[in-house]
């Protein structure tokens, strides 16, 4: 089911004060997709979700989910929450602590007036599903919280929704069990073949997870596309630093080529691809990730991206060494490989492939 | 949306009316010349009032009693939070029915048996004591300072344990074990490090007793007027009351004092425990401290605990029963066994104002109770749920009536109602129950909501459900134990009420608790007893029936 958001706003006003949580935010979810907010905190991930889902009433702006309009302003359509046909999963999971497992699941289905021997039968498919076969009599706050994580997943699947949503539904796990879910999570959603859009602050938790990430701030979709897309390639500085470690160098266009264009920064001239087709002049910056940095041992520094430095700070965390490499005044930090014999005042020569340094407009 | 921006304000204009109204009527009436027309500003009252002779005694008497019982009552409950709490001491389930039970006996019944028992004339431990060692006079006077102190103490325990056993139980157990490891005995540990760091909990739980105490009428007028041991409350009663020129201006300017003290104090409770937030949640720590072994110490401490529980729970009752069947106050032997009949029960059965009393105490129990609940759901819902600066102003005005001791409350309402219609009715009675006990309400119902945290309604409209489905199934069901509790606790609050009822009461609108204290005054004790039976059966069984209502009627919603 596809999803299509036009023009959204949501302000909040508080104290005197507005607060623009959602400002024009256009997005088309495509079907079968698992679709991932990004964003740092207070960014309006949460405040997008609950007005797709129909929790929050937004100010302008138009949702369709499918062929029908779910909310529009000029249209004044609104249709309340419990007619949308969604499925959610709350970042506190929500389970209703006076019922027990099979009330908690069954409910969506008790609320179609399904007769009782098929809600029966479909909580106990759906707990097979989520691993908690024969549960259903369990008291819902006598479980652990990765339980009532799976108990909230069963409830949002039962009634076969068009979409799931999800709201940080890993941050109130421990770091294993984290990891552990994030990994059955994926697998789990495509073998489902839905529509999920979940929303998340943790950046490998949306590049393991998603086929689209959107990364969001201060309530605008700064940027959206596939996790590589995102990664290798990224349109913004913000998304190029949010969604993992980068060195970020200044510098101007001097030269270009077809796909590439040469960088003259603070450390010399870097090599980089320009995807953004920009021109010679222009100010730019380089994005170089860590783990891109490779030591080379080649003292002939004819070749390009090839640098002297100073290694600095350097720190053993078993499966690499990281550290700093100080070239003039410029700090790059590096990871290493942990077999190298290196350490702190090391002089060495990196090198960067110039099909790994993007180039973005600054 | 417009009734729902207007419930916040009708609901501050509503409570602002039964909180600030009275106090604002004693202040007028203080400066009045009359009872009933408010005319002729005058400051004869007070001048009047503070240079009695009699009163530099009668502050004394209040000091020491209130510093008297708050230091009983917050040493008895260290003492029974650390054992539970910290030692391996057995059956600790009693501590959690020393905590709960007391507070179904009406406080008037406990003062009573105690009289019963260690009255100087005839009290039955005071005549057992002579008859066995042979002595020439009673050992024991109950009609004294330090009687009414130790009874007052005890009945004030339980609102002390209850503040202090919570801070025990969350005490961070390795600063003690730190202790130790420096070399510290178990006791040097529990001087140096656990009481200092309990110190604001100990404070606390002080102040709170201070402010029970200036405003308990039960112990000063059962056990303090026979001795002739006058506190600020019965000073008050005593000028409202006796003689034939009841002088209401007067009473009001002393019930100044007194309320003055009790809203100093209460600010300084609300400041000591404003650290320690107000609604905890469960911690994330998972430490069980390590339980002190008391080894020989083992049973004779709780002995000591079992003593106490006997006295704070079972020795009244048996008391009361035993006196209802005697025909006067005897030893308990062979002779007053044979004895026993059922005259007392008879006659007060036939009694015409006693059965009123309790027609009208039913009345007022299950009606302002029920009314109470309702005001108290809409109250905790915009507390909770609202969370305007209004709303602020509605909470800090319904926990107001805290910090108003009764009696200076009830002569407010007095005031308020002297020219209206409603004047000697059952109303008047009803009001001032609920202005003065809405927090009992308002208490569980507030945790309750906040309980129904917005996820659980939210998440149950994504599922499918409507409002009101929303309402019926997720709400409702978490909302009813709070209703249950909350109206326990004011029903059973309304049904022995004391202290407003003996201002505001009337002939034909006598409740309870008021016709007790008649029959005490005039040395009915069988009567009495008999009566205060009926008071805890009816207390008892709106307790249990209200309970298994609650659990059904939740269980049905749920599924
Ligand atoms: N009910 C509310 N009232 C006022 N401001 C709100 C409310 N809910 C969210 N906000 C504000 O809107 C912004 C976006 O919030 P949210 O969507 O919860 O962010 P996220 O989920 O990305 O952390 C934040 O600045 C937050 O403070
Ligand atoms: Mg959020």
């Amino acid at each position: 089911m596809e999803i299509q958001i036009k023009g959204l706003t949501k302000l909040y006003h508080s104290e005197g004060k507005t607060i623009k949580a959602l400002d024009d935010v256009n997005l088309t979810i495509g079907d079968n997709t698992i679709f991932t907010l990004l964003g740092p905190s207070g960014c309006g991930k949460t405040t997008l979700l609950r007005s797709i889902v129909g929790l929050e009433n937004p100010d302008f702006g138009e949702i369709s989910i499918g062929d029908e309009i779910v909310w529009s302003k000029e249209k004044n359509i609104f249709i309340p929450p419990e007619k949308r046909g969604l499925g959610m999963v709350f970042q506190t999971y929500a389970i209703w602590p006076h019922m027990n497992v099979f009330d908690n699941v069954g409910y969506p289905l008790q609320n179609q007036g399904l007769p009782k021997s098929e809600i029966k039968q479909r909580v106990a498919e759906t707990l097979k599903l989520v691993q908690l076969e024969g549960f259903e009599n369990r008291p819902a706050t006598k479980l652990s919280g990765g339980q009532q994580q799976r108990v909230a997943l069963a409830r949002a699947l039962v009634a076969r929704p068009k979409v799931i949503l999800f709201d940080e539904p890993l941050s109130n796990l421990d770091a294993k069990l984290r990891e552990e879910t994030r990994k059955e999570l994926r697998t789990f959603l495509c073998g489902l073949g839905i529509t999920a859009i979940y929303v998340t602050h943790d950046r490998i938790e949306a590049l393991a997870l998603s086929d689209i990430i959107a990364v969001m701030r201060a309530g605008k979709v700064v940027e959206m596309g596939s996790p590589k897309k995102i990664y290798f390639n990224s349109d913004h500085k913000f998304v190029a630093d949010f969604i993992g470690r980068a060195n970020l160098i200044e510098g101007t266009i001097t030269e270009c080529t077809s796909h590439h264009a040469t960088l003259k920064t603070a450390i010399g001239d870097i090599i980089g691809i320009n995807n953004h087709h920009l021109s010679v002049g222009q100010n730019a910056i380089m994005c170089i990730r860590p783990e891109f940095i490779t030591l080379a041992h080649t003292q002939t520094s004819h070749e390009k991206n090839i640098f002297k430095g100073v290694m600095e700070n350097l720190v053993f965390i078993g499966e690499a060494y990281e550290g700093d490499i100080k070239i003039g005044d410029t700090l790059l930090t590096t990871t290493i490989e942990p077999t190298e014999n290196i350490h702190d005042g090391s002089e060495i020569f990196i090198s960067f492939s110039s099909e790994y340094c993007f180039i973005i407009a600054s | 949306m417009t009734q729902k921006s207007l419930l916040t304000p009708s609901l501050i204009l509503m409570v602002g009316l039964l909180t600030i109204c009275p106090v604002f009527m004693l202040v007028l009436g203080s400066f009045m010349d009359g009872f009933g027309t408010y005319e002729g500003f005058t400051l004869s009252k007070y001048v009047t009032a503070y240079t009695d002779p009699g009163l530099k005694d009668i502050l004394f008497n209040t000091l020491i009693f209130t510093l008297g019982s708050a230091s009983v009552a917050t040493i008895l409950a260290l003492f029974l939070a650390y054992m539970n709490t910290r030692t391996n001491i057995p059956f600790k389930f009693l501590f959690k029915v020393i905590s709960i039970i007391p507070m179904m006996i009406p406080h008037i019944l406990f003062c009573v048996s105690w009289a019963l028992l260690l009255n100087p004339s005839n009290g039955i431990l005071n005549k057992l004591l002579i008859d066995i060692f042979g002595l020439s006079a009673s050992p024991f006077n109950i009609y004294s300072l330090s009687g009414m102190i130790l009874v007052e103490g005890l009945l004030d325990l339980p609102i002390a344990y209850l503040i202090i056993a919570p801070a025990m139980n969350s005490f961070d157990v390795s600063l003690e074990e730190s202790s130790k490891v420096c070399g510290a005995s178990n006791l040097q540990t529990l001087l140096r490090i656990t009481l200092p760091v309990l110190r604001p909990a100990i404070l606390a739980s002080a102040i709170l007793v201070i402010v029970r105490s200036l405003a308990s009428f039960a112990v000063p007028s059962v056990l303090g007027i026979p001795g002739r041991i006058y506190v600020l409350p019965t000073h008050i009663y005593r000028m409202i009351s006796t003689g034939f020129e009841p002088d209401y201006g007067q009473a009001s300017a002393i019930g100044m004092s007194a309320l003055a003290a009790s809203v100093v104090l209460i600010y300084l409770y609300r400041y000591l425990t404003k650290e320690s937030s107000r609604y905890v949640t469960i911690s994330g720590r998972g430490f069980k401290p390590t339980l002190i072994d008391l080894k020989t110490y083992k049973y004779p401490l709780f002995t000591v605990v079992g003593i106490l529980s006997f006295i704070l729970i079972i020795l009244p009752v048996i008391v009361l029963l035993y006196t209802s069947f005697v025909p006067y106050s005897m030893v308990p032997s062979f002779k007053a066994f044979s004895m026993m009949s059922l005259k007392h029960w008879h006659s007060v059965l036939v009694d015409p104002i006693s059965l009123l009393s309790l027609k009208n105490s039913l009345i007022l129990g299950v009606g302002g109770a029920t009314i109470g609940i309702v005001l108290s759901i809409f109250v905790a819902y915009v507390i909770v749920k609202v969370r305007t600066r209004a709303a602020g102003v509605l909470e800090s005005l319904s926990f107001l009536s805290f910090s108003f001791p009764g009696i200076v409350i009830g002569l407010g309402f007095m005031w308020v109602f002297v020219q209206t219609p409603l004047y000697g009715t059952l109303w008047t009675l009803l009001i001032g129950y609920i202005a003065t006990y809405l927090p009992y309400g308002i208490r569980p119902l507030s945790s309750a909501f906040i309980q129904i945290h917005d996820s659980l309604e939210e998440s149950s409209r994504v599922s499918g459900a409507g409002a009101l489905t929303t309402m019926r199934r997720i709400v409702i069901p978490l909302l009813i134990p709070g209703v249950v509790s909350g109206w326990i606790l004011m029903a059973t609050m309304f049904v022995r009420e004391l202290t407003l009822s003996v201002v505001l009461s009337r002939p034909g609108s006598e409740v309870l608790a008021v016709q007790i204290l008649r029959f005490s005054e005039d040395g009915m004790w069988g009567q009495l007893s008999a009566l205060g039976i009926i008071m805890i059966g009816i207390s008892s069984s709106l307790v249990i029936g209200v309970t298994f209502i609650g659990n059904k009627f939740s269980r049905i919603h749920a599924s």
